[in-house]
């Protein structure tokens, strides 16, 4: 293929702006992560219940005009299914006192996403379904771009923009950031950490559900739509250093710009690959990832 | 003078080891009181039963005679009941004024909008007694070992209801001047009628600050007293020298 500079930047810039929906997503699993010292395997099935939460919202109340209110209320869906899904699973792996707590986080978060993925083929179908949203197309620097894809990469900074607000400038972002910080260390203090818990995991799977929602029109809606997703949020976060928020952003960025430039330079059929192939060349370069630090054993 | 804190038979186990057995214990309401015992006695599993990080495995704790047996931390916190840990649990990348904060506003409560102004002025207050006032901006990973053990000690002030504080081995590694300081701490919040209970191995500390003092060995109370008279009690000595049956 002969790859004019005209068409490297319009893959760069694809590349950019589904590496900030990749960010949103490894940014929900960095965020309970840090704070939970879990990983959540179901976290591309709330990726695909934002998806179809949006697919639903659009096509039988708000309309394609009003796309963006349906962005709104899945997060607020999304936020009370992530607050009723921590309480029900998650929450005994800390007040019961587990000692494997790891162990049970994996085994209860894989049978989670079977159980959703399963949900959705019977409530849906296997159907692939698309919400009819149709931006058209808009010019970046003479390049034409998906308004589709634009409005979910600036919908994605706006998030991430707003999640770094709420982090750093509020007494709940500070809160989540002691408890990440030392949890004991808070409860000693008399805050109550399985709450910092229960609202983290419903905005870190609100974050997913967001890029499920913003994603909705871009790739198609569909069961299984969460599974490459989640894979490629595990690459974003070991990218960028396991527990590191700003990690999870570059990671996505990066992410999405390597598959887009290697689809354009090497081949297309091989976008998901190119990912793995990145992720071992930082592991060799920086075994702790981009961001993250060694842990100190004493 | 009544009782503050009591614990009835405590017990804990760690698979077959007892780390405290049977453990019948009380605080009077105002006192500074020593807790010594050799390495691996039972002090600090004690003092983790009193503050909710452990469960006991039978027996009782009481709180101004409230059962407080088997509550979470942040409930017996919140009851009143800090503690400190040897190795001092700091939110390491939060500046010092916000690890000051955090008991108060990280509960969710929409307090933070009238009290901010009063509560930083009492924490700046706070940092001014323990040193480290200059300080407050900076990150608490920064700090050295001393002044982590002070600002740790400082932010359990914070805690209005504090009425009871749980010091685990203020003194260990730390230099003479902080050791003065946390020390002179201890004195100021003990006359406001702050009850301390303090685990260390610095006998002239204990010496200096305790009324009364208790001995643990091999997870049992052995003697309680002065210090004059834990010092020349025999099972003390045998405890710490290895010697007895």
């Amino acid at each position: 293929m002969n790859v004019t500079p005209e068409l490297f930047l319009n893959f760069l810039i694809a590349g950019i702006m589904i590496g900030a929906l990749y960010a949103l997503m490894a940014m929900g699993i960095t965020f309970i992560y840090s704070i939970m010292k879990m990983i959540n395997w179901a976290m591309g099935e709330f990726y695909m219940i934002g998806s179809y939460a949006q697919w639903f919202l659009v096509s039988f109340f708000f309309g394609s005009a009003f796309w963006f209110l349906g962005v709104l209320a899945t997060a607020v869906i999304l936020f009370l299914v992530g607050l009723v899904v921590q309480w029900l699973l998650i929450r005994p792996m800390f007040s019961t006192g587990m000692e494997r707590k790891d162990e049970y986080g994996t085994v209860v978060t894989i049978a989670l996403a079977l159980f959703l993925r399963n949900l959705a083929t019977v409530l849906s179908g296997p159907n692939t379904r698309s919400p009819d949203i149709d931006l058209g197309r808009i010019m970046i620097g003479g390049l034409p771009v998906s308004g589709n894809r634009f409005a979910a990469f600036l919908g994605a900074l706006i998030i991430i923009g707003l999640f770094y607000y709420l982090l750093n400038y509020t007494w709940l972002g500070r809160a989540f950031r002691a408890g990440s910080q030392n949890r004991v260390g808070i409860q000693t203090v008399g805050i109550n950490v399985l709450r910092i818990d229960q609202i983290a995991f419903a905005i870190g799977v609100t974050l997913a559900g967001l890029a499920g929602a913003l994603l909705a029109p871009v790739f198609n809606v569909f069961p299984e739509n969460g599974a490459v997703t989640t894979m490629k949020g595990f690459e974003i976060i070991i990218i960028g250093g396991m527990g590191s928020l700003p990690g999870a952003a570059l990671g996505g960025l990066l992410l999405g710009i390597v598959e887009s430039l290697g689809s354009v330079f090497i081949d297309t059929g091989l976008r998901n690959v190119y990912g793995f192939i990145f992720l071992i060349i930082v592991l060799l370069i920086k075994p702790t990832g981009l961001f993250g630090e060694k842990e100190r054993l004493s | 003078m009544d009782t503050i804190i009591q614990t009835q038979d405590l017990t804990r186990r760690f698979g077959g080891l007892v780390a405290v057995n049977g453990v019948n214990f009380s605080v009077a309401r105002g006192e500074v009181r020593g807790l010594i015992g050799p390495n691996g006695s039972g002090k600090t599993t004690l003092i983790n039963l009193i503050s909710g990080v452990y469960e006991p495995t039978s027996g009782k704790v009481f709180f101004n005679g409230e059962d407080i047996t088997g509550l979470a931390p942040n409930r017996v916190a919140q009851k009143g009941v800090l503690r400190t840990f040897q190795i001092p649990r700091l939110f390491g990348s939060m500046t010092l004024l916000e690890n000051m904060l955090i008991p108060r506003f990280a509960d969710f409560s929409l307090d933070y909008l009238k009290q901010r102004g009063a509560a930083e002025e009492r924490a700046l207050e706070l940092l001014e007694m323990a040193g480290i006032a200059h300080l407050s901006g900076h990150q608490a990973k920064t700090l050295s070992g001393g002044q982590k053990a002070l600002l740790q000690m400082a932010r359990g002030f914070m805690v209005e209801e504090i009425s009871v504080f749980l010091l685990d081995e203020p003194f260990a590694g730390v230099n003479i001047v902080v050791k003065d300081t946390i020390m002179a701490l201890i004195n100021k919040m003990a006359s406001e009628g702050v009850t301390f209970i303090l685990v260390s191995h610095e006998m002239a500390s204990i010496r200096q600050m305790c009324q009364k003092v208790t001995v643990l060995a091999e997870g049992s109370i052995i003697i309680e007293g002065t210090m004059d008279e834990i010092a020349a009690d025999q099972q003390v000595i045998d405890a710490y020298l290895g010697g007895g049956a």
